[in-house]
C-alpha cells in the first residue's frame, strides 16, 4: 500500500458512492435482526463466546506443540506440511511444486491468507492459469478490486456493476438479472473445477488431533476445489489451529450465525489425510492418493502470539461481523481501510500481517464505541487493541512534533491548559448563540455544517463551586468530584446538578482545585508518557481531598481513572499502590445516585407528561456496564414519561477527537441517532456522559431544535425543592 | 466403497440420538429448502425417488453402489428410461452431465438440519456435488439433537478420510445480499429418511 494514501479525499468518495451506501446501509440494518434470530436456539450465547475464547486462549498458549502435532498427523496421513515464514517463502514454495508436477490449471476457493499476499497476482505473473471459483472471489477479479469484506468480498457492487463485468468476462451480453448471473457463473466456471490441475483452499479451522483441516462454505464450490483436482493446497494461517476435533463445535456454532445468520452453512468440510481422487491414465480413470500439501502460514502471526495483548488475534474466527456493526465499516466500507482486511479486526490484522505504516493511516477510524466487542464470538478487545498498538507505535516512532508540544507543554499544565479554554470563553463570543456556536468563519466552517459546535461556558464550573456548595451537618459520607474537562468548562450546570443531588442525600461534596483532564485525549493519540503526567496531578489532588468516594458525572473520565490509571502505573510499584487506594472510591454517578435512591425507596416508577428517551453512551454501556440505572433514574422522575429508541446504544459519533477530525464520518452517524431520537416521540434526551451531549446537542440544534438534551443529573435535580 | 468408518451406528452417544430428534431436523432441514421425505420402507422411498426423476424430466442418475442395490434403482429407472451409473469411472465421466445423484449419508443434526456425509470415496463426493438434484438418503433413527452431538459422534470414527455436513442447497447472497439458490453445488437437496435399515452394518 501507497503510503502517500489522501485518507480523506478516499473517505469522501465512498461516502458520494450512492450504491454502496445503500447497501450497506440495509445490510447495517438486517445485520443485527438476522443475528439475533439465528441465536434464538442458543441458550446461553455468552457462554458459549467464553468457549471459543478459552479454547483459543489455551491453543495459543501451546501453539509450538500444537502445530507439532498438527504437522505430525498430516504427515503421518500422507500430506506434506510446509510452514511458510511470509508470503515470499509460500509463493516460491507454490511456484517449485507447480513447476515440478506440471500444473498449469489452478482452481481456488476462498483464502483471505492468499489474498493477503497477492498470491494471484503472482501466479499468474507466472503464466499460470489461476480461477477464484466463489462467486464473490470471482467477481472482484474479474472487477480488478480488492474484497471490501470478508465474507461478502462484493458488497460494494450492485447487480448492473456485476452485469458489466460478467458481460466483458464472458465477451456476450448478461442482463442485471441475479438468478440469472449466478446461474452464468455456475456454467463458466464449472470447466475450472474439472480442469483443474491443482486445487488451492484457505481453512476455517485446522485439527491438530487428526490433522484435519474444515472448510464452512455455502456455495458448494470449496468441496469441488478439494474434491476435483489430482493436487490439493490448503493454506492455513497459525491462528486457525485447533487442538481436537471437538473444539471444532464452539466455532461451528458460533462462525455461522456471527457471519451470515445461518445455523451452519450449506458445506461443512473436514479432510483428514490425502483423500482418494481420480486420475486419467491412458483414457482409463484411476483412483490414486491425493497429492496434500498443508501450508502453515506466519506472516507475522507467530510473533503476535508471543505478545500477551495482540495473541488476542488468535481468537478471531474470520466471522467478520465486527465490521456489521462498526459504525464507520457500515458507513464506507472496506477500500479505505488499505490493505485486505477492514474493520477494527482489519486494521489490527494489517498491523501484523502487513505494516505498521498502513496501520497508522488507518487505526483512527476505530471509534472505540465496542460494539464489535458485544458479538465478536472470540471476545477481542477490538478497539483495546488498537489503543495498544497506536501507543506501541507513538513509543517507536513519537508523536508528530505539533502535538506533542500541544500535549507537553498545554495538557500537561494545568493551568495553562485552563486558561487557554478561559480564553476560548471570549474569543467565541461573536460566534455564540446560548450554548452552541452555531456559525464559524471560513474554513473552519464545515466543522458546523450539520452540527452546531459547543460554546465554552462563560464561567467554568471551578469558579462557581462555591456559590453552589452547601455546608452539610454531619454529613452521611463526604464525596470529592472530579468533573471532567467537559463539565468544567462547557457543561458547568451539569456539575451544578451533580452537587444538588448529592448534598440532597445528605453528603459533603468537594471539588479539588488541582484537578485536571483526565488524560483521555492524550490516551487516546498513544501517549502514555504525558498520561502519565497528568494521571499523577490528579491522584495527588485526590489523595489530598481525602473523601468517600471520587465521583464522576462522565463515564470516560471514570473508565480512564478506574481501568487505565492501573494499567499506566502497572510497571511502577509506588504509583500503583497509591492509585489502586483511590481506584476503589471511584463512582459513577447515575448508578451511584440510583442505589442511594433505592435505599430510601426513591426509585420507584411514575409517569408524566414529558416523554423522555435515553442514549446510552458507549463507555458508560460497554465500558463501564451502566445502562439500568440511569433508566430506573428516569422512569421514577416525576413529570416524565420514559420511551426507549431504536439504537439507543449506537455511538452519537463524537467519540472524542474523531467528531472534530473527520466530520465528514461523524456527521452521517450523528443524522442516524437524531433520526432515531425524533423517530420515538421524545420531547427530551437524557445523556449520562457530557461528550455525547456535546454531540447530540449541537446535531439537535442544526436538525430538531425543539427537543431538548439533559444529562440525567439535571433531570433528577430538577425533582429536589430548594 | 470406501468408509470413513463402516460402523457410524455405535458411535452415536446413545442417550442423544434417535427418532425423537426427527420433528426438529427436518423442520430445520425445511427451513433452509432443503425437501425433507420420511417413509416406512425402502420400498416407498423407491416411489419417491422415481416420483421425483419423473417430475424432474431427468435422463441420467449417478448413484453410489451403496444405495444401489439395497433400493434396487435399476428396477425402477430403467422402466423410465433413465441411464444409471454406478461405477467408480463412469461416475467420473458422467456426474458432471447427470440430473440426479443418490447417495447415502449416516445422520442428521437437529439443531442446524444439516445431513453429515461420509465422503471418503471419491464416488461419494462427486454424486452428491456436481448433478444439479441431490437425493440423499438416511434412517431416520439416526438423527442426534446438537452439533456437540455429531461431534461426539464424529471424534469417535473420524482419524482420517473427509467429513462434510451438507445443510440445505447450494447458495450464494454474493450478489446485493440477494440468496440465490443453486451455485456450484446441487440446486435441489432431498433427504429421504427410511424408517427400516436398509443396510448392513
Amino acid at each position: 500500500m501507497s503510503s502517500n494514501r489522501n485518507l480523506k479525499q478516499e473517505i469522501n468518495e465512498k461516502l458520494m458512492d450512492e450504491t454502496l451506501r445503500g447497501s450497506l446501509n440495509r445490510f447495517a440494518e438486517a445485520y443485527p435482526i438476522a443475528r439475533a434470530k439465528a441465536y434464538e436456539s442458543v441458550d446461553d450465547i455468552d457462554s458459549l463466546r467464553n468457549s471459543v475464547r478459552d479454547m483459543k486462549i489455551e491453543t495459543v498458549e501451546n501453539l509450538e506443540k500444537i502445530a507439532d502435532q498438527f504437522e505430525e498427523q498430516v504427515t503421518k496421513r500422507g500430506g506434506k506440511v510446509f510452514r511458510a515464514k511470509d508470503g515470499d517463502a509460500l509463493k516460491e514454495y507454490l511456484f517449485n511444486l507447480c513447476k515440478e508436477k506440471g500444473v498449469k490449471r489452478i482452481a481456488k476457493s476462498k483464502s483471505m491468507a492468499t489474498e493477503e499476499i497477492h498470491l494471484n497476482h503472482f501466479l499468474e505473473e507466472k503464466g499460470l492459469h489461476v480461477k477464484e471459483t466463489d462467486l464473490g472471489e470471482w467477481i472482484i477479479s474479474i472487477a480488478g478490486h480488492k474484497p471490501s469484506h470478508m465474507v461478502m468480498p462484493a458488497i460494494h457492487l450492485d447487480r448492473n456493476q456485476v452485469a458489466q463485468y460478467f458481460s466483458q468476462e464472458l465477451n456476450k451480453d448478461i442482463e442485471p438479472d441475479i438468478a440469472y448471473m449466478v446461474q452464468e457463473a455456475r456454467i463458466a466456471l464449472r470447466d475450472e473445477f474439472l480442469q483443474a490441475d491443482m486445487g488451492i483452499t484457505g481453512a476455517n479451522f485446522g485439527i491438530a488431533e487428526n490433522g484435519a483441516t474444515g472448510l464452512v462454505t455455502n456455495e458448494g464450490n470449496a468441496r469441488l476445489v478439494a474434491t476435483l483436482p489430482p493436487i490439493q493446497v490448503v493454506i492455513i494461517g497459525y491462528e486457525k489451529l485447533i487442538p481436537t476435533i471437538k473444539d471444532a463445535v464452539p466455532i461451528l456454532r458460533t462462525l455461522p450465525r456471527n457471519a451470515t445468520g445461518q445455523l451452519m452453512t450449506s458445506y461443512m468440510s473436514m479432510i483428514s489425510g490425502a483423500a482418494p481422487a481420480l486420475v486419467k491414465k491412458d483414457g482409463q480413470w484411476v483412483e490414486q492418493e491425493k497429492e496434500l500439501h498443508v501450508i502453515l502460514f506466519d506472516n507475522g502471526r507467530l510473533k503476535a502470539a508471543k505478545d500477551d495483548k495482540l495473541k488476542q488475534i488468535y481468537q478471531c474466527v474470520r466471522c467478520a461481523s465486527c465490521l456489521n456493526v462498526c459504525p464507520v465499516y457500515t458507513l464506507v466500507g472496506g477500500h479505505v481501510y488499505g490493505h485486505i482486511y477492514a474493520g477494527g479486526i482489519g486494521a489490527i490484522l494489517t498491523a501484523l500481517l502487513n505494516s505498521m505504516n498502513d496501520f497508522k493511516q488507518i487505526n483512527e477510524m476505530c471509534i472505540g464505541c465496542r460494539r464489535c466487542t458485544e458479538i465478536c464470538p472470540g471476545k477481542i478487545d477490538i478497539p483495546g487493541l488498537i489503543e495498544y498498538l497506536r501507543a506501541k507505535s507513538v513509543e517507536q516512532d513519537g508523536l508528530p512534533f505539533g502535538v506533542k508540544a500541544v500535549f507537553e507543554n498545554v495538557l500537561a499544565n494545568r493551568k495553562v491548559f485552563h486558561n487557554l479554554l478561559r480564553l476560548a470563553s471570549i474569543g467565541q463570543k461573536p460566534f455564540t448563540t446560548g450554548r452552541v456556536i452555531r456559525h464559524l468563519p471560513l474554513f473552519f466552517a464545515g466543522l458546523a455544517a450539520d452540527r452546531s459546535l459547543p460554546a465554552v461556558a462563560d464561567k467554568p464550573f471551578r469558579d462557581r463551586v462555591k456559590k453552589v456548595t452547601k455546608k452539610i451537618d454531619k454529613p452521611v459520607k463526604r464525596v470529592a468530584f472530579f468533573s471532567g474537562c467537559n463539565i468544567d468548562f462547557i457543561f458547568p450546570e451539569t456539575g451544578e446538578s451533580v452537587y444538588k443531588v448529592l448534598q440532597d442525600l445528605n453528603m459533603e461534596v468537594v471539588f479539588p482545585e488541582d484537578q485536571s483532564c483526565c488524560g483521555k485525549p492524550v490516551l487516546g493519540m498513544g501517549d502514555h508518557e504525558t498520561a502519565r503526567k497528568i494521571a499523577k496531578q490528579n491522584i495527588i489532588a485526590f489523595e489530598e481531598a481525602k473523601a468517600d468516594y471520587i465521583m464522576f458525572a462522565c463515564p470516560t473520565c471514570a473508565e480512564t481513572w478506574h481501568l487505565t490509571y492501573v494499567e499506566l502505573f502497572k510497571d511502577d510499584p509506588e504509583w500503583s499502590k497509591r492509585v489502586e487506594k483511590l481506584v476503589h472510591n471511584v463512582r459513577e454517578f447515575t448508578s451511584f445516585v440510583a442505589g442511594e435512591y433505592d435505599k430510601v425507596g426513591r426509585l420507584t416508577k411514575t409517569s408524566g407528561r414529558q416523554k423522555v428517551t435515553y442514549h446510552d453512551s458507549c463507555h458508560m454501556k460497554r465500558g463501564l456496564s451502566v445502562h439500568t440505572e440511569p433508566r430506573q433514574l428516569l422512569e421514577s422522575a416525576p413529570g416524565y414519561d420514559f420511551v426507549e429508541m431504536k439504537d439507543c446504544d449506537k455511538c452519537c459519533g463524537m467519540a472524542g477527537a474523531f467528531g472534530v477530525k473527520y466530520t465528514e464520518l461523524s456527521m452521517p452517524i450523528l443524522k442516524k441517532k437524531i433520526d432515531n431520537i425524533k423517530d420515538s416521540g421524545a420531547e427530551v434526551i437524557a445523556v449520562a456522559c457530557p461528550a455525547c451531549m456535546m454531540q447530540i446537542q449541537g446535531g439537535l440544534d442544526k436538525q430538531a431544535p425543539t427537543i431538548k438534551i439533559k444529562h440525567v443529573a439535571e433531570i433528577i435535580a430538577e425533582q429536589i425543592k430548594e | 466403497m470406501k468408509k470413513v468408518s463402516n460402523n457410524w451406528k455405535q458411535a452415536f452417544p446413545p442417550e442423544s440420538v434417535g427418532t425423537a430428534f426427527f420433528e426438529e431436523f427436518a423442520m430445520r432441514a425445511q427451513n433452509v429448502a432443503a425437501k425433507v421425505f420420511r417413509v416406512k420402507t425402502a420400498a416407498e422411498a423407491q416411489s419417491v425417488i422415481a416420483e421425483i426423476i419423473k417430475s424432474s424430466d431427468a435422463k441420467k442418475v449417478v448413484a453410489t453402489p451403496e444405495v444401489v442395490s439395497p433400493l434396487n434403482l435399476p428396477t425402477i429407472l430403467e422402466p423410465l428410461n433413465v441411464k444409471l451409473y454406478t461405477e467408480q469411472s463412469d461416475i467420473r465421466t458422467h456426474a458432471d452431465t447427470s440430473d440426479v445423484g443418490v447417495a447415502c449419508v449416516e445422520f442428521g443434526i437437529a439443531e442446524t438440519g444439516s445431513v453429515c456425509e461420509d465422503g471418503l470415496a471419491i464416488e461419494q463426493r462427486l454424486i452428491t456435488t456436481l448433478p444439479p438434484i441431490s437425493i440423499v438418503v438416511m434412517n431416520s433413527a439416526n438423527v442426534v439433537p446438537t452439533i456437540a452431538a455429531a461431534f461426539e459422534t464424529i471424534s469417535k470414527v473420524f482419524d482420517r478420510g473427509y467429513i462434510s455436513f451438507i445443510t440445505g442447497p447450494s447458495r450464494t447472497s454474493d450478489i446485493e445480499r440477494v440468496l440465490t439458490i443453486g451455485v456450484h453445488g446441487p440446486s435441489q437437496l432431498v433427504i429421504i429418511a427410511i424408517d427400516e435399515e436398509i443396510r448392513e452394518v
